[in-house]
């Protein structure tokens, strides 16, 4: 039997596994982020990080815990293969590293600014408010993705591509950030609870 | 008679080679003759394994950290990039024999001073079969010298096991690149300390 009909339907396949939103899906899809993002005050979940280097025979992949409380703070503390947490807070990024304390002032920096956006963006999903990215819509079964590429010619030769993947509740399940070069850091959340009681102490350098 | 000008290059480099020659002495070592068969270094020999590492970089009172990505890709070929922990590209080099490449650096590292410094590092890191030019002994103890990009380095092994390398000018120790928590080829830790400069880089394989 002929190859040629099996390829049309793979290729028929794939084009419907992702199909661009129309403009009031998209905007339905902002508002349930956005009223998600106005209720939810704390957040912890686990994730599992995929470093994707095209010349790698395996993905890198490490886990930990992220924490998120209203309005800002956040916590992405690796548990495995190594000990290392980062806690944003105004514009300082603290860092403990296996015990050693650092602390750095990434407000002074703009590629780390824009970094920091998209790690903040990451928890809630709600980046629709920034004329810094082109945005476009795409839904895949009962998911939604929303694709972020920057307007500026610097950060986007870091980032070329952010993805973000929501749930049918508009919750974030996963992040990939994409690089000029086609590799990616794909991170997926799991085992997330929302507006559980979060103490203070968890976002303590 | 010779003039002054050769009489002063003479004596120079009767200096050198006196304080180039010394290092392995002072190591207590007697020089043989070199074998035939020569032993060099396995740690990122195999095309087949990804070699990561979790990198802490002391430099100049500032501590900073990251993953350490090296990959032979074929026969002195060797990919070796630097990523945050949450996967940022902070450099990506690729050494093809002595041409080195860099496929991506972040602005603030984009320093002559600091690539040249890496290359040379790297250059040891990644070398598998070096040319030595003398060998020396001491019980089972061996020492080899070599050249890499036009600086003198001797290879110490115990046994068949490379266990450090020791960047060497006028007779003292520049850097040291000790291997440790070695199996089937593979170092679990690598330290680079620099002695000129404040420099320590600690690798630990993930």
């Amino acid at each position: 039997m002929s190859k040629f009909p099996v390829l049309l339907f793979l290729i028929g396949v794939t084009s419907f596994a992702q199909e661009k939103m129309d403009a009031s899906e998209a905007a339905t899809l902002r508002t349930k982020v956005k009223s998600l993002a106005e209720t939810t005050e704390t957040i912890s979940s686990d994730f599992v990080q995929y470093k994707h280097l095209d010349f790698l025979s395996n993905d890198i992949q490490s886990s930990g815990k992220l924490y998120f409380k209203s309005p800002n703070q956040v916590k992405w503390a690796y548990v495995d293969p190594f000990a290392y947490a980062v806690i944003f807070k105004e514009n300082t990024m603290y860092v403990n590293n296996e015990g050693k304390k650092n602390q750095v002032d990434i407000g002074a920096n703009k590629l780390f600014g824009q970094l920091n956006k998209l790690i903040r963006a990451s928890v809630t999903g709600d980046l629709f408010d920034t004329d810094e990215f082109d945005i476009s819509y795409f839904k895949s079964g009962a998911n939604r993705e929303v694709r972020f590429m920057p307007k500026d010619d610097t950060f986007s030769q870091y980032v070329q591509e952010f993805h973000i993947i929501f749930n049918n509740q508009a919750e974030v399940i996963a992040v990939k950030m994409i690089e000029p070069s086609q590799d990616f850091t794909h991170i997926v959340f799991s085992n997330r609870k929302t507006n559980e009681d979060l103490p203070d102490a968890v976002f303590v350098h | 008679m010779k003039t002054f000008p050769m009489r002063f290059l003479s004596i120079s480099l009767f200096v050198l080679l006196a304080a180039c020659g010394s290092y392995p002495k002072k190591q207590g070592f007697s020089k043989i003759l070199l074998s035939e068969t020569q032993p060099g270094n396995p740690y990122f020999s195999d095309t087949t394994m990804d070699y990561v590492y979790r990198a802490d970089i002391d430099v100049f009172k500032n501590a900073f950290s990251g993953l350490l990505i090296l990959k032979k890709l074929g026969n002195q070929h060797h990919r070796i990039v630097l990523t945050t922990e949450m996967g940022n590209v902070l450099f990506d080099f690729e050494c093809v024999g002595e041409h080195f490449k860099v496929n991506q650096i972040l602005p603030e590292m984009d320093k002559k001073v600091l690539k040249d410094l890496l290359r040379h590092d790297f250059m040891v890191l990644i070398t598998e079969n070096p040319v030595f030019t003398s060998s020396y002994i001491q019980e089972n103890s061996g020492l080899f010298e070599t050249q890499l990009l036009s600086k003198n380095y001797y290879y110490a092994f115990k046994g068949d096991t490379l266990q450090k390398i020791v960047r060497v000018g006028h007779g003292k120790e520049k850097v040291n690149f000790l291997f440790s928590g070695i199996n089937n080829n593979i170092a679990q830790q690598i330290a680079i300390i620099h002695a000129n400069i404040p420099l320590a880089v600690h690798l630990k394989r993930l």
